[in-house]
């Protein structure tokens, strides 16, 4: 099978603390990936570290390797900009810019330097289609978004991301500011894009993690405690931790 | 019982120290609304500050016509009606209300050496000094001032004496504040136009890019220094640092531009500190999301977080347009306090507050006209604080 | 990516561009300190050098001296430093009180809807441009303080006079005071009240011992802050002073003159020594300033400390 990041001995510090110790893992291409673990383990900072969002904080400092595509993405030539062209997140609360559903969408397209309305228009409805949108706001595209509930800001969201058709979509615990209605349409729409997306996402719901994911990371105070498939994880956790984790003992 | 009086005097206290405040807000704008309101007219803000005295005669094609019918001291025989005014500087005199366009007094051309007889007409506010009349036996008659006695006389006796118009001596009202006005306004817009750019950029820097490190300490600390400096001392920066400058643009003396420069570094400080306000209240979220999608640092402050800052550097235009009305020490030193009626940017001049300044340092103050300008310039500063309110409280709410 | 590769690269230089450009206007920002004090230092203490070409001033005479008279060519500065600090401070003393109780009132006291309306006084008065005051100075305050001073049986010239700059500045620092004040009392741990009241200290008793000690500091930088506004108040001040030749005034109904009157005062040449000289009293108040700010941020900390 492809794999689409191998990490291999990651260490990342704020300042002289250490948030994330040796980690490695390999995450695989088509298939949805899922980090659980208490808040502040570290699997935020380190789906950061993926589109590296986390040279945005100041005293950020990152050891180890991601290789991606065969190319360390940390390495000094590579060009950031072009990495989150291909690496798109979603992230934990709605976040749309105050304009409207198409210049949203447009965005990401616009700042490439993509002008031409035929294309922007198409890759505006194909994205609202994808996500399941489209025939709710077909009438109100030049509205601005902030109109629309939080269920539909969020797959607003994700259409925006993919309008970029990035590899990989990024998701912070993209549904954890939503209500169970809307929840479980962006879990549907998450199985319907792993046929072309790779989806890496962060989630405080285990059994979120369970429904939707192929793979699972077990994060704990910066570790990785344990990384299998998902069934595994679930059904039969080596180590005494995860299974404490997901049993229920403490989180 | 003694804990509970003296409870109750200290909250009496409090409400005396707000009364003394209230009770001086209030005592400000009565003192300036009776000194001054009774000034305030459009022609106050249309006309000239200098008085200017023509003299003129009727150019001799004039045609007689029937005028129309007008109220007031109308003489409708020559189509001028007159009124009793008091000048800002407390003459009575009869001045102009309305003049017929068919009117000899609006076909004159002008008797004053070197003015190569051009031709003039006598604008509604100005002051009538003396005039050539011929009666009825043909003879030129002189009508001086006290012959002219009032309004309701003077016209009377054109219209019954008169059979001719000759010449006129009048004088342009004066006490107008127009010069002033044209000079604020060049003051904002060339101030603005410097500082906004400079201003908004430094606040990015330091909200979006600067690091935590000494030089970018040292230039906080030093932007914030600014704030204290009395304007003052920013007059004697203009005028040394600044002037060199403006003579390079072929400004003799002190200038319009010199102020509106020296302005501009008045300005900075407030810019960037209601830019710097603006930007915390941007989302991090929005700036993250612009960056996740391959947009890059400029991109995304150009794009997203300046259009969500917009209130926040609105609010700053609002308070520098303030600033600038309001400003007098800084630019007594930079653009002069000559009164000048048609000012230019490279012409001395004053602002608003700089021609008060001027009035009030004269042998004898005009205390009507400069309250009268003070109270303009009040309710524009009130109205700016009022928007400026408004203005924020709905860019707060845009992100809850 | 259907990405265009050309205008990425464009974009790409433009940002790196618009990162320095930021800093420049930064930077340029923060120069203008330098600068300010740069240049009226040099101008300011070229009078006093051997070569300066009008004539070489004592630089210890015009510190210390009690006289200043243009026409004679005395430039003595001394007693116009002391009447700048008699007059910021007695203003001081006068706007204090007044201003932390009014913030009080705002923050504590009043109903909702009188604190709202008072805010706005506040506001209305921090808004109003010296010059106004100005105008109200010359027009009301002096008129007033000729009155009292006929109840005296004391003369003024026409109400200028030290007890005017003083009841002007009061009032002009008045909405300084104010709202830093109401800025330090509002950010009072609420508990701290509740913790007094629990102990049976009545509302006032709580408002006065127990907020206002805690927002000390606050009200202190409050009043370091009215004072520099005090000292380097100019055009108002200037036009109910009376600058007097030779001093210092104790007198409140006595004209006085200030650092600031002075450089205002008679201003028509552009060189010369007269001119030059007015740079040297801007360094001066530029040095009162910046001292009596570092002077009293260490009493501030040396309150701050004990309580």
């Amino acid at each position: 099978m492809d794999t689409c990041f191998n990490i291999k001995d990651l260490d990342l510090y704020y300042g002289d603390k250490q948030a994330l110790k040796k980690i490695s893992m390999d995450i695989y291409k088509n298939k949805v990936t899922a980090f659980i673990g208490p808040s502040g383990c570290g699997k935020s900072t380190f789906l950061r570290c993926l589109n590296r969002m986390n040279d945005l904080i100041e005293g950020c400092r990152i050891d180890g390797t991601i290789m991606n595509e065969g190319h360390d993405i940390y390495s000094k030539n590579q060009d950031i900009v072009d990495l989150r062209t291909r690496v798109g997140m979603v992230f934990q609360k709605p976040n749309p810019f105050p304009m409207s559903i198409y210049d949203n969408i447009a965005y990401g397209p616009r700042c490439q330097g993509l002008k031409d309305k035929k294309k922007l228009d198409e890759i505006v409805i194909t994205s609202l289609k994808q996500v399941a949108l489209y025939d709710e706001v077909a009438s109100r595209l030049h509205e601005s978004a902030m109109g629309l509930s939080g269920g539909q800001q969020q797959r607003l969201c994700i259409a925006r991301c993919i309008a970029m058709s990035p590899d990989v979509i990024l998701m912070d615990e993209p549904t954890s500011a939503l209500d169970p209605i809307s929840t479980s349409k962006i879990e549907d729409l998450i199985m319907e894009l792993k046929k072309d997306y790779t989806i890496i996402i962060v989630t405080h719901n285990m059994q979120q993690a369970a429904r939707i994911s192929d793979y699972t990371a077990f994060f704990l105070l910066g570790e990785v405690i344990e990384m299998t498939d998902t069934d595994t994880m679930f059904s039969n956790p080596k180590d005494k931790r995860t299974e404490n984790y997901i049993t229920g003992r403490f989180g | 019982m003694k804990r509970k009086y003296k409870d109750i005097l200290l909250k009496d206290m409090t409400y005396i120290a707000s009364f003394i405040g209230t009770f001086i807000l209030f005592l400000i704008v009565m003192y300036l609304v009776i000194k001054g309101a009774g000034l305030i007219k459009i022609h106050l803000l249309t006309s000239n500050y200098n008085a200017e005295t023509e003299n003129a005669a009727v150019i001799e094609d004039y045609v007689y016509h029937d005028m129309t019918d007008h109220d007031g001291n109308y003489s409708k025989k020559w189509g001028i009606a007159f009124e009793d005014v008091t000048t800002s500087h407390k003459e009575e005199v009869i001045s102009v209300s309305y003049i017929d366009e068919n009117s000899p007094f609006n076909h004159l051309y002008s008797t004053v050496a070197g003015k190569n007889n051009q031709s003039v007409s006598i604008e509604e506010g100005s002051i009538v000094k003396n005039m050539y009349y011929l009666d009825d036996s043909g003879n030129k008659t002189f009508l001086s001032e006290t012959m002219m006695k009032d309004a309701a006389n003077l016209a009377s006796i054109l219209d019954e004496k008169a059979t001719g118009i000759i010449s006129i001596n009048y004088q342009s009202m004066g006490g107008g504040i127009k010069g002033s006005l044209i000079v604020t306004m060049y003051l904002i817009v060339i101030s603005l136009l410097i500082s906004l750019p400079i201003g908004v950029s430094a606040a990015i820097y330091l909200h979006e890019y600067a690091k935590k490190s000494r030089l970018n300490s040292l230039i906080r600390q030093g932007i914030d220094t600014l704030t204290g400096v009395p304007s003052i001392i920013y007059g004697l920066m203009g005028v040394t640092v600044l002037f060199p400058i403006t003579k390079l643009v072929g400004a003799k003396s002190t200038s319009v531009l010199l102020g509106a420069l020296t302005m501009a570094v008045i300005l900075l400080p407030t810019i960037i500190s209601s830019t710097t306000e603006a930007l915390i209240v941007v989302p991090q979220g929005l700036r993250d999301a612009s960056l996740s999608l391959g947009a890059t640092k400029s991109q995304t402050i150009f794009k997203v977080v300046l259009p969500s800052a917009i209130n926040g550097i609105l609010t700053g235009v609002l308070l520098s347009i303030g600033r600038v009305i309001g400003e007098s020490a800084a630019l007594v030193y930079t653009t002069s306090t000559v009164i000048n009626d048609a000012p230019t940017i490279l012409s001395q001049g004053t602002s608003l507050s700089l021609m008060i300044w001027s009035i009030m340092s004269s042998e004898q103050p005009n205390y009507e006209l400069a309250s009268a300008i003070s109270l303009i310039i009040l309710m524009v500063v009130f109205m700016i604080n009022g928007v400026v309110k408004l203005v924020s409280k709905r860019f707060v709410k845009s992100f809850e | 990516m259907i990405a265009d590769k050309k205008y990425i690269k464009r974009s790409k230089s433009f940002d790196r561009f618009f990162e320095y450009f930021f800093m420049a206007m930064a930077m340029l920002s923060a120069s203008f300190i330098v600068i300010i004090v740069l240049f009226v230092f040099t101008k300011g203490i070229s009078p006093f050098m051997k070569n300066y070409e009008y004539g070489q001033v004592n630089l210890f005479e015009f510190l210390t001296g009690n006289v200043y008279r243009q026409d004679m060519q005395i430039y003595g500065v001394g007693f116009i430093i002391i009447n700048t600090l008699i007059s910021s401070f007695l203003s001081l003393l006068i706007s204090f009180p007044i201003s932390v109780l009014t913030a009080l009132f705002i923050t504590k006291i009043a109903p909702k809807q009188l604190s709202g309306i008072m805010q706005s006084v506040i506001e209305l008065l921090a808004s109003v441009p010296s010059i106004v005051y100005g105008v109200f100075g010359s027009g009301v305050i002096t008129v007033f303080v000729m009155k009292l001073s006929n109840l005296f049986g004391v003369t003024t010239f026409g109400g200028s006079s030290l007890l005017s700059v003083v009841l002007l500045l009061s009032i002009m620092i008045f909405p300084t005071l104010t709202s830093m004040s109401i800025t330090a009392i509002k950010a009072v741990d609420i508990d701290l009240e509740k913790a007094s009241l629990a102990l049976g200290a009545t509302k006032m008793q709580t408002n006065f011992n127990i907020v206002l000690k805690a927002a000390k500091s606050g009200i202190f930088a409050g009043a370091i802050l009215g004072l520099g506004r005090a000292f380097g108040e100019a055009t108002a001040v200037a036009m109910v002073a009376g600058n007097k030749l030779f001093g210092p005034t104790f007198n409140p109904f006595d004209i006085t003159r200030t650092l600031t009157s002075t450089m205002l005062a008679g201003l028509k040449e552009t060189t010369g020594l007269d001119y030059d000289i007015r740079f040297s009293i801007g360094l001066v108040l530029i040095v009162v300033i910046f001292t009596s700010n570092a002077l009293l941020n260490y009493a501030k900390k040396k309150v701050g400390n004990m309580s």
